[in-house]
């Protein structure tokens, strides 16, 4: 029971994050007002985890609730948004997310004892055993023989995330074309309402992180509706480590809403039965989305390439 | 009307790539077409920004050795070079670097060529050092673009290119000059050979470009521009007061720890080579109040142990990342001096080749930053540059400033209109 209210805890928390991220996107002023209706499409969730994020919001003093009105943004200025979302952050600072974010950015190695975790967070052996059971649960961390324990590659270099992109390029157009794949046509449809937010957004506005979210959402949906259960698993494995330590990479807006396109144009083919169509229109996404920026380049020598040419 | 079509062709750097991004943002939006021809190593880079790219083939097979080896390489050689002051660079760094800048305007020529009759373009933009055949018998205007220190164009008056010197050390600059031509002389009789063959006049000594006939355009600030014997023609040389592309929003990370002043360190992608300077730099960074972003390029595997108030990426957009710090620390690049100029932050300037001297130097004689060696500082020089910097009150009034200035003279927009103004 307790686990169940953490976890719905941990989701209005992120759904608050997820409204300030929005509030940026479209640029809304104090005083405007957030129809819940309009917010739950957005975030691709019903009324009810909504108003529950906006509460939390109002405790924050981001928005107030007008009797008979609902919810209006008292600050709009980017700085005080983004103190806020430090500020919810800092709530949402469990053990267990301040563990994986410091192995995430490197401040920790990839094997670490009870002990060295007791010392660094100056935390009971308990919470950290506790913190430790949690990502071990999401498939981020296990125990080796002994007692240590071994975070799984994540992505943490420009390398991982290539490896991650070649692996990706063979299963995730296999998933479509696996039999059986069947899509699930409503929260086809929510994610279609994100996309399409996001795309409505002016130039500039679409965050990294806001990018990032729909994003594993969208492959998400895309290895759920996949009935090979092997697919399906090692995908969604991969997409909640994606998830939980991939870091926002900066792409040029041009990118982010090719992307978005790209992404509805996959669900158009699959709504029409064309898994063939979009197969290979996944993998021409994947390969766009491969970053292969040079790691080093100087004039007058061959830039530095990551991995072969393709 | 048909669009014109505008090819842009900077070359395989960061800065020039990046440079030429701003201008081609606002040439589309004042309704011509800009493409980008594009070197093996950059495909993607300015697909990402929504522009065409046509790509020069990959060089021959002998020369594309295994990248991991060509690259090791390099750092084994160069490397320790980078810690030599500039005229002692000449003979170490410059003129091989030289003699690979001719190799490349060689090879590139034929697949140069014919890209150029595939895109027919109504201008061609180039961005680069030297110059290409194939560009001034394309047969339409072409316009050079100076994104390294304005030092690129001599003068009487302005030091000479890449020496790190101030104009009035006189004799020092008449050593440099003529060792900068001795170090040069190979590839450059080379280069003029080449020329030759392909119908163009040779240059003076020391010179690899040509101004173009047509426009020029320099990423030269007027709050670090020299003061020049020879006045430039203004009907053909047009200043650009920053260059700066638009680029997405950034949002610093969360730190583990530690509040203070945003500090963003990169050294571009050649300067994240060196590894062991930043993980020296990150034990500082480590006892400071403030908050670091450092870009580590493609190295970022190189470093384990990071500092709490430190937080480490292999890529930033860079222009939103500036205009929200407090100082930046970088090597002397000319767009990254430039665009701490057009945010108004200050630069601590750590250069280990080509203009950074050039511009460390300007940073300093312009009271718009400072300059540290890169080979010579212990943890307290590195410590009070850093502090010095950030509490230098006067400093910061004279950025602001130059910043509301640059601001109201967009560079990129002052280019596009130049170049369709060609047309």
């Amino acid at each position: 029971m307790a686990e169940v209210r953490r976890n719905a805890r941990q989701n209005h928390i992120a759904l608050a994050k997820q409204v300030l991220d929005a509030v940026l996107e479209h640029g809304l002023r104090a005083g405007d007002h957030l129809p819940e209706q309009r917010f739950s499409k957005v975030c691709g969730v019903s009324r009810t985890p909504m108003r529950a994020a906006f509460k939390l919001l109002e405790s924050k003093e981001i928005l107030e609730w007008r009797e008979e009105e609902g919810f209006f943004l008292t600050v709009a200025e980017p700085d005080a948004l983004a103190e806020a979302a430090r500020g919810l952050e800092d709530m949402d600072g469990s053990l267990a997310a301040r563990i994986l974010s410091d192995r995430a950015d490197r401040r920790i190695g990839d094997v670490q004892s009870v002990s060295g975790l007791v010392r660094r967070y100056n935390a009971s052996r308990h919470m950290v055993l506790n913190a430790l059971k949690i990502l071990s649960r999401d498939g981020v961390l296990t125990q080796l023989p002994g007692r240590a324990w071994a975070f799984q590659p994540m992505f943490d270099s420009p390398k991982a995330i290539d490896d991650s992109f070649a692996m990706r390029l063979t299963l995730e157009p296999q998933a479509i074309t696996a039999p059986g794949f069947a899509l699930d046509p409503k929260r086809a449809g929510l994610m279609r309402g994100q996309m399409d937010e996001l795309l409505r957004s002016r130039e500039g506005a679409i965050t990294a992180a806001g990018f990032l979210r729909v994003d594993t959402d969208f492959h998400g949906l895309i290895a759920e509706c996949c009935r090979n259960r092997f697919l399906r698993g090692t995908l969604l494995t991969h997409h909640r480590l994606r998830q939980a330590t991939q870091k926002d990479t900066a792409i040029p807006d041009f990118r982010l809403r090719q992307a978005l396109e790209e992404h509805l144009d996959i669900l158009d083919s699959l709504e029409r039965g064309q898994f063939d169509l979009a197969a290979d229109q996944m993998t021409l996404h994947l390969r766009r989305s491969r970053n292969r920026r040079s790691e080093a380049a100087t004039r007058g020598f061959a830039p530095m390439m990551r991995g072969p040419r393709r | 009307m048909t669009a014109p079509t505008i090819a842009l062709f900077p070359e395989a750097s960061f800065g020039a790539a990046l440079n030429c991004v701003g201008i081609a943002q606002q040439l589309q939006r004042m309704g011509a077409r800009p493409v980008f021809i594009c070197h093996p190593g950059f495909t993607g880079v300015f697909a990402e920004y929504g522009f065409r790219e046509y790509h020069l083939p990959d060089p021959p097979s002998e020369q594309s050795e295994d990248a991991e080896d060509y690259w090791q390489g390099f750092i084994n050689t160069h490397l320790p070079h980078f810690d030599l002051d500039p005229l002692a660079q000449l003979p170490a760094y410059v003129a091989p670097t030289w003699e690979a800048i001719v190799d490349t305007a060689e090879t590139a020529e034929p697949g140069l060529r014919a890209l150029l009759d595939r895109i027919r373009p109504d201008a061609i933009l180039l961005d680069n050092v030297i110059m290409f055949p194939a560009i001034a018998n394309a047969g339409c205007p072409w316009v050079r673009i100076v994104s390294c220190a304005e030092t690129e164009i001599p003068d009487p008056a302005v030091p000479p290119y890449l020496s790190g010197l101030a104009p009035e050390e006189t004799a020092a600059c008449a050593t440099f000059d003529r060792a900068y031509r001795a170090a040069t002389a190979s590839a450059h009789m080379r280069y003029n050979q080449f020329r030759a063959r392909n119908g163009l006049t040779t240059l003076p000594d020391g010179e690899f470009l040509e101004p173009s006939p047509s426009l020029n355009l320099l990423l030269a600030p007027s709050a670090v521009r020299y003061d020049r014997d020879v006045p430039l023609r203004e009907d053909s040389f047009v200043f650009l007061e920053g260059c700066v592309r638009e680029e997405t929003r950034f949002d610093p990370p969360p730190f583990a720890v530690g509040e203070g002043p945003l500090i963003y360190m990169s050294f571009g992608s050649l300067g994240a080579i060196d590894t062991a300077l930043t993980r020296r730099m990150l034990n500082v960074f480590a006892g400071m109040d403030a908050r670091f972003l450092v870009n580590a390029g493609g190295f970022l595997e190189a470093y384990d142990a990071v500092p709490d108030n430190v937080s480490l990426a292999s890529w930033f957009p860079q222009p939103s990342v500036v205009a929200q710090s407090a100082l930046f620390i970088h090597h002397g690049g000319n767009n990254s001096f430039c665009e701490a100029l057009y945010y108004g932050v200050p630069s601590l300037v750590m250069p280990y080749c080509w203009d950074g001297h050039d511009n460390a130097q300007r940073a300093e004689a312009t009271g718009t930053g400072r300059r540290l060696d890169r080979a010579n500082w212990d943890e307290d020089d590195l410590r009070y540059a850093i502090l010095g910097l950030l509490n230098d009150h006067p400093m910061h009034a004279r950025l602001s400033g130059i910043s509301r200035q640059m601001q109201d003279t967009p560079g990129t927009h002052v280019a596009a209109r130049a170049v369709l103004s060609l047309l």
